[in-house]
C-alpha cells in the first residue's frame, strides 16, 4: 500500500476553524505504527508540494463555511494550476496537487474532508455541532488511510 | 498637489502603506510608509512574570519568533543576572542559523524572486511565487527545499518550528539528541549547493537590473550591525557597530545594555512605526540602515570560508561601502550561506552535546536587555521588572523600526525615478513596492500591529482628489 499524507488545517484559536487541527492530531494518534505522514498546521503553504509527490493518496481536513453547521463533506480533488493572486499567503488543495505534478513530477490520488463550521469566532475549542463531527471525520480518515487493516480488525470481532 | 497611495504592499510581512504625493506637473514631490495599525506588546505586557516574556513576545510574528525568543530569553537573563551553559548558547546559536537560512530563503525566492525572475512590469496577477513556480520550477524547488531545511533545523532543535517554548530563561529545556545533530549535518551539503547556484544565479542576473541598482534606495545613510571583539559578522551576539556613509567606524562594540546612548526614537505623524536613529547626530539626519546589506558594510568578514569568500566577491565587484539597497537580496544569499556553515561549524563542536543546558536563578537584576541580529537586522527587547518579577516597563526596537527612515528615503528615490502622475503605470508601483520588499520588512514586528499581508497605492491629484489606486488582493 502506498504511502497516504494527511494534511489538517486551520487556526485552532479560531474556534471551528482549528477543526483540521483537532482532527489531524488524533488521527496521527490512530495512525501511529502504519504506512502514514500526517502534517498539522495553520495553513496550505507551497511547501507542501514536497510532501504531496511523495505518497500515493492525500486527505486534506479543513473547516468550511457552506452547508449547515456539523455537516460533513468528502469530495476528490484534482490538480488545477493555482489561482491567479497578488498575495502568496493562500494556497489550495487542488493547486498543491497541481504544484507537486509541475515541481516533482508526480501528485497523489486526494480527497478533501471538510466540516461546515458553526463559529469562527475567538476561541480554542469546538463547538458542539462539529465537535460531534470530529469522532466521524476520524474514523472515515482512518479507514480510508488503511482500509484493509480496518477491515479485517471488524471481520474479526 | 496630487497623492498616489500604495495599500497595501504586497510581499512583505505585516501591512504597509505608501502614499505618494505629486505636484502640479504630475511629479513625485513628496512619499511616506504609514503603518496604521498597532498591537501594543510592549503596553499589554506589564505585569506578566518576565519569564512569560519568550514565550509571549514570541507569538509577535509567525515567520520570526525565533529572534523574539531569543531577544526576549536574553533579556530574561540579564535579569537573572545569569551566564548561560556553554551548551546552550551553541543550541541557541544553531536554532538562530536555522531561523535566518529560512527567512532569508522565504524573502528571496518567494517575496523578492517574483520581481527579480517574472520581471517588474510583469503581469501582476502571477508576479507571486506561484508563478515562479510555473516559470522556474527550478529555482521554486530550491526555494522550497532551503526554507525546508531551515525549518526542519527549528523543528529538530526546539521540537516546532512556530512558537516553541524550547528556549528558556538561563538556556534551553532539553539537550541536543545525537540523531538530530547527525540529521542537520547530512543536510547541509545541499543546503549549502542550493545557496551557490542560488548566488551563482544571482551574480549573473545582476546587470538585468542596472537602473533599479541605481535607483533602488542607494542615498548615502549609516549602516549598523553587530560584531564580535575583532569586527566578524555576529548574529547572536556581540555588540554594534555603527559606520557612517563613507565607511568610517563612528561607534563600536555598543553592549545592548548601552543602546540608548546611541539610539534615539522618534515617533513619525501617520505611522505607528517608530523611527530610530543614531542619537550623536540626531534626528532626522541620525538615518541608518541595519540588516544583511549593512551586516556586510558594517562587518570585518565573516568567518567562513565559503561566505567570505562571496563576502570578498561582494565588496570587491561593488565596493567598500555598498550603498544600493537592491544589493540587501545579495547580501542575503551570502548570510544565508554564512549560517550554513556557521550551523556546522557549532554542530561539530563537541559541547554541542553537552547536559548541562540551562542556569537556574531568580530576580538579581531590576532591569535586562537582549541584543540579537534577527534575519532583518537587530533586535532589541529591554524590560523592566519589580522585585517580584514583573514587567513594569519594556520597550521592542525591531530591525524594521531601525529601517524606517531609510525605507522612506529610498521610497521617495524609488518614486522619483519611476512614477509619472501623469501616466500611472502598475510597473511603477511595483517597483515602489519592490524596494520595501528588497528591506524584507516585517510589519507585525515592528508596529505590534496585527493585520493582513496587503498593500494599497492611491495618487491623489493637486487639489486632493483620488486620481488612481492600485490595491492587491
Amino acid at each position: 500500500m502506498s504511502k497516504v499524507l494527511i494534511i489538517g488545517y486551520g487556526n485552532p484559536l479560531r474556534s471551528d476553524d482549528g477543526f483540521g487541527w483537532h482532527a489531524s492530531r488524533l488521527i496521527a494518534r490512530e495512525l501511529t505504527g502504519h504506512n502514514a505522514d500526517v502534517i498539522t498546521c495553520h495553513q496550505l503553504t507551497p511547501e507542501l508540494a514536497e510532501p504531496l509527490s511523495q505518497c500515493g493518496r492525500a486527505v486534506f481536513v479543513d473547516a468550511d463555511a457552506e452547508g449547515e453547521p456539523g455537516e460533513i463533506h468528502w469530495r476528490e480533488i484534482q490538480p488545477q494550476a493555482p489561482s491567479s493572486s497578488a498575495l502568496t499567503h493562500t494556497c489550495s488543495p487542488a493547486g498543491l496537487l497541481s504544484s507537486a505534478a509541475r515541481l516533482y513530477g508526480r501528485c497523489p490520488q486526494a480527497v478533501a474532508v471538510t466540516v461546515t463550521a458553526q463559529s469562527f469566532d475567538f476561541g480554542d475549542s469546538l463547538t458542539p455541532f462539529v465537535s460531534a463531527a470530529l469522532s466521524k471525520v476520524v474514523e472515515r480518515v482512518v479507514q480510508f488511510a488503511c482500509p484493509d487493516e480496518l477491515r479485517s480488525e471488524s471481520q474479526g470481532m | 498637489m496630487r497623492k498616489i497611495t500604495i495599500d497595501a504592499v504586497t510581499r512583505i510581512e505585516g501591512h504597509a502603506k505608501v502614499s505618494i504625493q505629486l505636484d502640479d506637473n504630475g511629479k513625485v514631490a513628496n512619499t511616506q510608509l504609514h503603518m496604521t495599525q498597532i498591537r501594543g506588546f510592549e503596553k499589554f505586557t506589564e505585569g506578566r512574570p518576565y519569564y512569560e516574556m519568550p514565550s509571549i513576545t514570541a507569538r509577535i510574528c509567525g515567520i520570526c519568533p525565533i529572534s523574539h525568543l531569543l531577544a526576549a530569553s536574553k533579556a530574561c537573563d540579564a535579569i537573572m543576572s545569569v551566564r548561560i551553559p556553554e551548551t546552550a548558547t551553541l543550541l541557541r546559536e544553531i536554532l538562530h542559523c536555522g531561523q535566518v537560512v529560512q527567512s532569508h530563503a522565504l524573502s528571496f525566492f518567494h517575496l523578492s524572486a517574483p520581481d527579480l525572475l517574472l520581471g517588474m512590469d510583469s503581469d501582476p496577477a502571477s508576479r507571486n511565487v506561484l508563478g515562479l513556480l510555473e516559470k522556474f520550477p527550478d529555482i521554486a524547488r530550491d526555494g522550497i527545499a532551503l526554507r525546508k531545511f531551515g525549518q526542519q533545523v527549528i523543528e529538530g532543535l526546539a521540537k516546532e518550528r512556530i512558537h516553541p517554548s524550547w528556549v528558556v530563561p538561563g538556556g534551553v529545556n532539553t539537550p541536543l539528541d545525537p540523531a538530530v545533530r547527525d540529521k542537520i549535518l547530512s543536510g547541509l551539503p545541499d543546503a549549502k549547493a542550493i545557496v551557490r547556484r542560488t548566488l551563482k544565479f544571482f551574480k549573473g542576473m545582476l546587470d538585468q537590473f542596472k537602473e533599479e541598482i541605481e535607483h533602488f534606495g542607494n542615498a548615502p545613510s549609516m549602516y549598523a550591525g553587530l560584531v564580535d571583539a575583532a569586527g566578524k559578522l555576529q548574529l547572536y551576539d556581540g555588540g554594534i557597530r555603527f559606520k557612517d556613509a563613507d565607511g568610517k567606524i563612528v561607534a563600536d562594540h555598543v553592549a545592548g545594555r548601552d543602546y540608548r546612548n546611541f539610539i534615539g526614537e522618534a515617533a513619525l505623524a501617520n505611522s505607528y512605526l517608530k523611527a530610530p536613529y543614531f542619537k550623536p547626530v540626531g534626528f532626522p539626519d541620525g538615518v541608518y540602515r541595519v540588516g544583511p546589506l549593512a551586516r556586510l558594510n558594517v562587518a570585518k568578514n565573516c568567518g567562513t570560508s565559503l561566505a567570505d569568500a562571496e563576502f570578498t566577491e561582494f565588496h570587491q565587484r561593488l565596493g567598500k561601502i555598498v550603498p544600493g539597497s537592491f544589493h540587501f537580496h545579495y547580501a542575503r544569499l551570502i548570510e544565508a550561506l554564512y549560517g550554513l556553515e556557521r550551523m556546522e561549524a557549532l554542530l561539530n563542536d563537541p559541547a554541542v552535546l553537552g547536559k548541562q543546558i540551562r542556569a537556574h536563578a531568580g530576580v538579581n537584576c531590576l532591569e535586562g536587555v537582549g541584543m540579537i541580529e534577527a534575519p532583518r537586522g537587530i533586535l532589541i527587547h529591554h524590560y523592566k521588572v519589580n522585585e517580584e518579577g514583573a514587567i513594569t516597563w519594556a520597550n521592542l526596537i525591531v530591525a524594521t523600526g531601525h529601517n524606517n527612515l531609510a525605507i522612506n528615503r529610498s521610497i521617495q528615490q524609488v518614486a522619483q525615478h519611476y512614477v509619472d502622475g501623469n501616466h500611472l503605470q502598475e510597473g511603477m508601483l511595483n517597483r515602489v513596492s519592490a524596494v520595501v520588499r528588497a528591506y524584507d520588512p516585517c510589519f507585525s514586528c515592528s508596529t505590534h500591529a496585527s493585520g493582513q499581508i496587503a498593500m494599497h497605492i492611491q495618487l491623489f491629484g493637486a487639489e486632493g482628489s483620488l486620481l488612481d489606486e492600485l490595491k492587491s488582493a
